[in-house]
Parts: structure tokens; sequence; C-alpha cells
């Protein structure tokens, strides 16, 4: 029987009534409209479905939409503002760290978590913050530079 | 492998007396949900097909860590791995335990899994286990009945299969506090797959008299290479009451490699056992001297 389920999506609040069986991942792409969470694993191993519940990596590949019910989620959507990207989208953008596109919601999320609570990490810590996202194109090479980017024109933007 | 889930009725109670009468009322037709990093994938690949989901992290109560000199440590079952890994007191004084939960799944698993979780699942390979083990932990289990404490080596009976009875919900992993002069560690090797599951692990906890250099007290806990975790107990009789040296922790690890009984790739885990092993004891005990001669500074 569904239920009613309150959420706030990228800082807008949503109501609905969804089936207990649904995942987070069917509601954001099928009642939302929210494509930009990829589902491809569906078992949780390559994180492609990665958002941000109350700013924390998870795989809305399993997780039941009812057990996120009054959170905050933040999908690949919600991170531009109007046609202003987000500072990690143009890093990887700008230094090629997209190739074939599928992983980068999630990658782009796990990284805009850990630059919210470690704004400047090293090496090192962006890869194992990103270990859970499995990119098949770019060798990650790419992506951890992107994401280094980034940490430092956020850091540059802030003192500015 | 259905991407779907079959539809169940879901409930979300707010206390572990309403959760235990939920599991009580519905029996083996229901299924506990916490972190879903184990159970949704079951679900999926329709090894299990629960009628109702009960899902648990509505129980604020059960999501906490709390520490003292005398009480020891006490988890939540709700607590997520990455809250364990993270958690100072863990990595100050059971630091084995806070690098096996650090090693579990990836980011999101460990942010989505709990402690609880990975025990009540039973497999032979659960992260957390070899380092509870050693550690001595005891799980609180809840009832309609009441409740009753089961030291952990007890629980595990058969791959996936453990002494968790059907309308029981395990609330709470108490650990002592570790004698004095004691360290440990886990150490793991890993299959290279997307998530790295563990070909073998071990943990390690020692206690070492500083006059003499004689091993008061060793544990040795083994993940994936039994059905079930497992103490090698007769590798941990070899160090015991002895002065250890090199030799003495290679004989150790032997025993402890005749101690396992894996289920598969036989060959390859026993060897990684033996290595790891003696890694983990060779370890343990640099960081005791290390300890001690910190204390006579």
């Amino acid at each position: 029987m569904k239920q009613i389920a309150n959420f706030i999506v990228n800082g807008k609040a949503c109501e609905l009534a969804i089936e207990p069986h649904m995942l987070l991942v069917e509601v954001l792409r099928d009642e939302l409209g929210l494509t930009g969470t990829k589902q491809s694993c569906g078992i949780g191993h390559c994180g492609a479905c990665t958002v941000l519940i109350d700013g924390i990596p998870t795989l809305s590949c399993l997780t039941p939409a009812l057990t996120a019910r009054g959170k905050n989620i933040t999908t690949i959507e919600g991170l531009a503002e109007g046609t202003r990207l987000h500072p990690i989208q143009k890093a990887f953008i700008d230094y090629g760290a997209i190739q074939c596109g599928y992983c980068t919601p999630g990658m782009i999320l796990s990284a805009k978590a850990l630059l919210d609570r470690n704004p400047n990490p090293s090496r090192e810590q962006v890869k194992q913050a990103l270990s859970g996202n499995l990119c098949r194109c770019t060798g990650y090479v790419k992506i951890v530079d992107a994401v280094l980017a980034a940490a430092e024109s956020m850091g540059k933007e802030a003192s500015e | 492998m259905a991407r779907l889930l079959k539809p169940f009725e879901y409930f979300e109670p707010r206390t572990v007396e309403e959760a235990v009468q939920l599991l009580s009322k519905y029996g083996h037709q229901a299924k506990v949900l916490a972190g879903g990093t184990d159970l949704l994938i079951s679900m999926k690949k329709r090894k299990i097909t629960p009628q109702y989901v009960v899902y648990i992290k509505s129980i604020p109560e059960l999501d906490y860590i709390h520490y003292s000199q005398q009480a020891g440590l006490k988890i939540g079952a709700l607590a997520t791995h990455t809250a364990i890994a993270d958690s100072a007191i863990i990595k100050d004084k059971f630091e084995l335990l806070a690098s096996a939960c650090g090693k579990v799944g990836t980011p999101q698993v460990r942010n989505m899994g709990t402690i609880g979780g990975n025990i009540c699942e039973g497999g032979p390979s659960q992260d957390s286990v070899p380092s509870l083990l050693v550690l001595e932990a005891k799980l609180k289990l809840i009832s309609l009945h009441g409740e009753r404490i089961v030291p952990i080596d007890e629980f595990f009976i058969a791959p996936f299969k453990t002494a968790l009875q059907e309308a029981e919900l395990l609330t709470e992993i108490q650990i002592p506090t570790p004698p004095p002069r004691s360290a440990g560690c886990y150490k793991w090797f890993t299959k290279i797959t997307t998530v790295d599951e563990s070909l073998a692990g071990v943990a390690v906890l020692m206690l070492l008299d500083s006059t003499d250099g004689i091993c008061r007290d060793l544990k040795i806990g083994l993940c994936s290479v039994a059905p079930t975790p497992i103490r090698a107990r007769r590798a941990e009789q070899v160090l015991r009451d002895k002065k250890i040296d090199n030799s003495l922790i290679e004989r150790a690890a032997r025993v402890a490699v005749e101690e396992t009984s894996p289920r598969s790739r036989a060959d390859y885990r026993k060897r990684m056992t033996g290595v790891l092993v003696r890694e983990a004891i060779s370890e343990t005990w640099q960081k005791i001297r290390q300890l001690h001669l910190r204390e006579r500074a």
C-alpha cells in the first residue's frame, strides 16, 4: 500500500505517495524526473546511483525511498545555480574528467561531500573518498586532478 | 538479476518494543532492515522475499557509541561503520575494530551499513567480526520475552546462520576494555573486486608483560577462511605464557593455518592466513614494545 512521503530534494519540499518497495533511485528518476542520478550495477558496488542524504553519500539503488522520509536529498541537479555550474562540475569539464559521463553524477556528489567536510584534501584523501565510485573510462587520474582543482578554486572563492 | 524489489508491507517502529512485537507477529515472513547494504541485495537477487519489512533506523536510541573505563565500550546496533571507524575513542582504545570497520565495503556502504547488520548477516567474511571475537564482545538480543546476552563466539552457527532467533533483535554490542599494556590489529587480504571482499581477515589482541617480555594473553580471530568467523585457539596456545620470538610467531601462524577450513580457494586462503597471522602478531608485538618504551620514558 502506498504511503505518503515528504522529502526535501535539492532544497525543494516535495510530497508524494509511494509504494514501500520503490527504491530512492526509482522515485528520483521516474517520479520526480531527476534522471541525473544513474543506476548501473544495482547492488551497491559501482556508486553511479550515489546521492547525498543529509550531506552523506548514499546508494540510492539500495535505499527504499520511504526510509529517506523527512531527509534532505541532493542529486546532481541540485548543484548548479541556473546556468552557473558548481566548481566541481566546472573542474570536471576543464580537466577532461568526464568521458562517457555515466559515473559523473555519483563521482561529483562523493567529491562534494568530501569538500564540504574537508575543503583542502590530500590526493590520497580524494582517492579514498571516491573509492566507492567506479569509472571505466578515465583511469581516475583526471577525476582526482579535477577534484583537487575544484578544492583550490572553491578555497579562492571563499577567501575573496 | 532484478533491479527492483518485490512488493512488501513496510513498518517503521519507533521503539525496540514495537519492533520486537512486529517481529514476533510476522515471524519468518518478516525481515529487519537497517542499512540495507546486505538485505536489499539478497532481496533483489530473490534469495529473500520478505512479506514484511521492519525498518529499524527509525529507532533513534539504537544509534550510539558509549565508553567508560569501567563499563567498557557499548555500541548501539545501528552505529554505522563510518561512525565506528571515525570514533575518537574507538580509534584510541579499540583500534583493531576501527580499522576493521574502515575496511568494510566502500565509503557509501560504510555510511549506510551498521555494525549490527554486519554481525547479523552472519556470513563467513564479515570484517567487523574477527576484531569483535578477540575483544570478546557480547551481544544483547531482545525479544518479547526479555533480553539475553550472547558471547559473540557462540553466535555464529553456520554460513549465514546465527543464534539470533526469528523474533529477536540485536540491540547492543558490549566490549570490555582491554587490559593495559595490550595491543591489537586487524590485517586483511582482499579479492580484487569492486568492493574488495576479504579473502582472509585476521585480528590479533595481545597482552605482554613488560618486565620479562612474556606473552600473557593472545587472541586470534579469523574471517573468510572457515564456514563462520572463528578463533584460532590452538595457535593462541602456542604463544600464551611464552617469551615471544620470530620462530614462535612462525609456529603460531602454521598452527592457525591448520585451524582453517575455507569453503573455496582453500589453498590460497590458507597460505594467506599464515602470512596475515604472522604479520598481525609481529605488528602487535612491535606496538606493545613501543607502548612499553613510551611508558618508561
